[in-house]
């Protein structure tokens, strides 16, 4: 590994995590109030918005609405000054169209669609400061904002970047362990039935790691699930209290 | 807009040669006289010269000249919107473009409208928006067409005044015809009607109360239908501004009346008495 | 939401009130909703402020990069505006739907910097003609609720103020050329001079009156609102006329001399808080979106 030694002979990575172990995941729900759902995650020093609107009816060309389901239409962006060099136009690039397909893919299977036929929900991601793992934690952010909008899921949708350095993998990338080579995964799952949202690999891995990989991953949004579900209850519970039930 | 892409280009940073000749005189001239031999501090708009109805094709067409500054405005409706899905069923909408032609300034421009142009066009919106009975045209569109043959200072302003007569030439119903006029405010004095060498004497000389107005004005209804101004002001120098422009929209009113009834009788000629 | 529609029965309910100097929120007609501001939220930018005003929710980021100055100012450097009307505000702004809105305002916003005064852009050159700061203001509007302009402007103002531009060394090169040199340390940086930047008024005239920071609802009620960029010393470095209507003259004098006055009220409180937060140091806690 040419430069950075992204994993030292202690077994500590940059930042001085070790390799299964997250950054610190902080989150917040109904941020916005205009919006039907909407959450503010920190993972690290990435940042994100999501906001949910709908389920509502067909905006636009009424050609694609579904009979038997709900679309989901979903926007990720970045703020102009999210990167470390300035980013000329927040959305509309072709990175930011193939995040927001995988997006789609990914909330197409975890929310129950079927519930709402020929109506349209709308999910837009903000990415505010990028440091790694921009998939997953727009991810995170927007199965919050599906939460706080009452859309029903089959289950938390949660996603990982999860590294291979060193025949170990590393859970959680930030940005210059993104960057620094070796081939990233990035997983959705959901996390109950163990169910895979989306699995995506953009480089080249021996198939005998392969599926240390994918352990690390899951074990690794297991552990992003149980964050998330404590702020859900949290935020219930504020909720409740302030509602005064 | 197709362009070559075989062609071998220039240098991508290019000046222009403008920038390399002396200019005789940046500031400008402090004493009473202006270049064309106007005064300071008076309302001396420009001569202008009008026309209405010179493009055959459109529904109403007018030209204005005043100086060198030249524009021509065209307008095409009302008829049936073209975005469907924003179709009004109580009110017409309105639309205007403003742009200026790659020729009508010292530098070439572009073909393509730049964000001066789209704010522009805005503002020539906002300011007709007003006068126009846009319910009368319910489901319908207007649209504006200015183009600025040769800018010469005050473009804004002509073009507010040219739009306004080429809607009337149109035989859109109206409350009023809209007069635009702008000043330049260099220190406590102000030119009206601006060339375009005193509009560009830049603001960052040093000094205070430099800047820029454009006023459109109903002159019959007495309201102001669109303003817009930059460059540092005080307030009291800023209404006594406003209050010259309307000044100056009184003093172009008679000759734009005329042109429009002119305009009116060479399209329909009294009946003979025969 | 970038617009509401209102009933004609709700129309006049809002008019009624501010005819009488009292609010649908209980304002008067020259009160502000509640405002909160915090800067430096996001920490890749070399300044940033996040201002909320009623719902208004407004996120600037600064970022410095070295450049070459213009050729007409060969010794001053310059500043970079962006308005990103994203989806998050409104479904309305996704793809290009918010980019029309975005145009206008980025336009109103070089409109206010065009004067000399404004910010000191000789102080962002480094050596005349061939180096200067270039600050890309970028705006992201998160939600919408009336009154964009002040929101915009007074989160540009906080996130000029929180600007720390790294100090810049100037030494002759082996080779004659000039060499130029960043300072490592982070603290060692300078801070831009925010005391002429001004502040957007936005007048709304609903009715025979004209109230200050309209919500979506008085918006919808008002044929016309006037913009007002106020310095603290009561200048004003643009004015422009938005919306369908038009104005009385007499109206328009009264409403620029309100501007004027709101807008220098407004700039001593702001002043007041920004400084109040940048004394907290290091201690302060960051709330963020966390809050």
């Amino acid at each position: 590994m040419a430069g950075l030694e992204l994993l030292s002979d202690q077994g500590y990575r940059l930042d001085g995590r070790k390799a299964t172990e997250l950054r610190k995941v902080q989150a917040r729900m109904g941020v916005f109030a205009q919006a039907d759902g909407s959450a503010y995650i920190e993972q690290g020093n990435t940042k994100a918005l999501a906001v949910v609107y709908g389920p509502h009816e067909m905006r636009g060309s009424r050609s694609r609405t579904l009979h038997d389901r709900a679309v989901i239409n979903c926007q990720y962006s970045m703020a102009t000054f999210s990167t470390a060099e300035r980013k000329r136009r927040p959305h509309g690039d072709r990175k930011s169209t193939e995040m927001s397909l995988h997006l789609k893919q990914t909330f197409e299977a975890a929310v129950m669609t079927q519930l709402y036929p020929r109506s349209q929900i709308d999910i837009y991601v903000k990415v505010l400061q990028a440091d790694g793992g921009n998939y997953s934690v727009c991810v995170n952010a927007a199965t919050l904002a599906v939460i706080d909008a009452g859309i029903p899921m089959r289950d938390y949708v949660c996603a990982c970047t999860v590294g291979f350095v060193d025949e170990t993998p590393l859970a959680d990338l930030c940005f210059a362990e993104e960057s620094g080579g070796g081939s990233s995964l990035a997983l959705a799952l959901l996390p109950r039935g163990g169910q895979i949202a989306l699995l995506q690999m953009d480089a080249r891995l021996h198939q005998d790691h392969l599926e240390a990989l994918m352990e690390a991953a899951m074990t690794a949004c297991k552990g992003v699930s149980k964050v998330l579900d404590e702020v859900v209850r949290q935020h219930l519970q504020e909720v409740s209290v302030l509602t005064g039930e | 807009m197709p362009t070559d892409t075989k062609r071998i280009r220039g240098p991508e940073v290019s000046q222009s040669l403008s920038r390399f000749i002396c200019k005789p005189e940046t500031t400008l001239p402090s004493d009473g006289t202006r270049a064309d031999g106007r005064n300071r501090d008076q309302v001396d708009v420009r001569p202008v010269f009008v026309r209405c109805g010179l493009v055959s094709q459109a529904k109403g067409s007018a030209y204005i000249e005043a100086g060198n500054t030249k524009l021509i405005c065209c307008v095409y409706g009302p008829k049936e919107t073209e975005r469907k899905d924003e179709t009004d069923m109580k009110c017409g909408r309105l639309f205007a473009d403003m742009r200026f032609a790659p020729f009508s300034c010292p530098e070439r421009g572009s073909w393509i409208q730049g964000s001066q142009e789209k704010d522009l066009s805005l503002m020539v919106l906002e300011s007709l928006q007003p006068a126009v009975c846009l319910h009368k045209y319910p489901r319908s569109q207007i649209d504006v067409n200015v183009m600025v043959l040769e800018n010469n200072g005050s473009a804004l302003a002509h073009a507010i005044t040219c739009a306004s007569l080429a809607l009337a030439d149109a035989g859109i119903e109206m409350y009023d015809l809209v007069l635009g006029c702008s000043i330049r405010q260099d220190g406590a004095s102000y030119l009206i009607d601006p060339t375009f060498l005193e509009e560009s004497g830049s603001y960052w000389a040093s000094g205070e109360n430099q800047g820029s107005l454009t006023v459109s004005f109903l002159p019959s209804l007495n309201q102001i239908s669109g303003l817009q101004s930059d460059g540092e002001m005080g307030e009291g120098t800023l209404t006594a501004g406003v209050r010259t422009c309307i000044e100056g929209c009184y003093k172009l009113y008679p000759v734009i009346q005329q042109a429009l009834v002119k305009a009116v009788r060479g399209a329909a000629p009294p009946p003979s008495e025969s | 939401m970038a617009t509401v529609q209102l009933s004609e029965a709700e129309k006049v309910y809002v008019l009624h009130g501010i005819r009488d100097d009292l609010r649908v929120d209980g304002r008067s007609c020259e009160d502000y909703r509640h405002m909160e501001i915090e800067t430096d939220v996001v920490s890749n930018t070399d300044g940033s402020a996040k201002v909320t005003l009623g719902h208004t929710a407004v996120l600037v980021g600064i970022k410095a990069e070295m450049g070459k100055p213009r050729p007409a100012q060969p010794a001053e450097g310059y500043l970079e505006f962006f308005v990103d009307c994203s989806a998050n505000a409104t479904p309305e702004f996704e793809g290009r739907g918010g980019e029309e809105l975005g145009t206008e305002l980025t336009n109103t916003l070089y409109r206010v910097f065009n004067n000399k005064r404004s910010v000191d852009l000789a102080s962002l050159c480094i050596s005349p003609g061939e180096h200067c700061w270039l600050l890309y203001v970028d705006v992201l509007l998160l939600q919408c609720d009336g009154n964009l302009y002040d929101g915009i402007s007074i989160a540009i103002k906080a996130a000029l103020f929180n600007t720390k531009l790294p100090k810049v060394l100037i030494s002759e090169g082996e080779e004659g050329g000039t060499e130029i040199e960043l300072s490592d340390d982070p603290y060692d940086s300078v801070r831009l001079s925010v005391d002429n930047v001004p502040c957007i008024v936005t007048l709304c005239k609903v009715g025979p009156r004209h109230v200050v920071d309209a919500t979506l609802q008085e918006k919808a009620c008002s044929v016309a609102s006037l913009i007002m960029a106020v310095t603290p010393a009561g200048t004003c470095t643009c004015m422009r006329k938005v919306g369908g209507g038009s104005l009385d003259p007499e109206s328009f004098f009264e409403m620029t001399e309100a501007g004027r006055r709101v807008g220098r009220a407004l700039h001593g409180p702001l002043m007041a808080l920004l400084s109040q937060e940048e004394a907290l140091g290091q201690k302060r806690q960051k709330v963020g979106f966390l809050g």
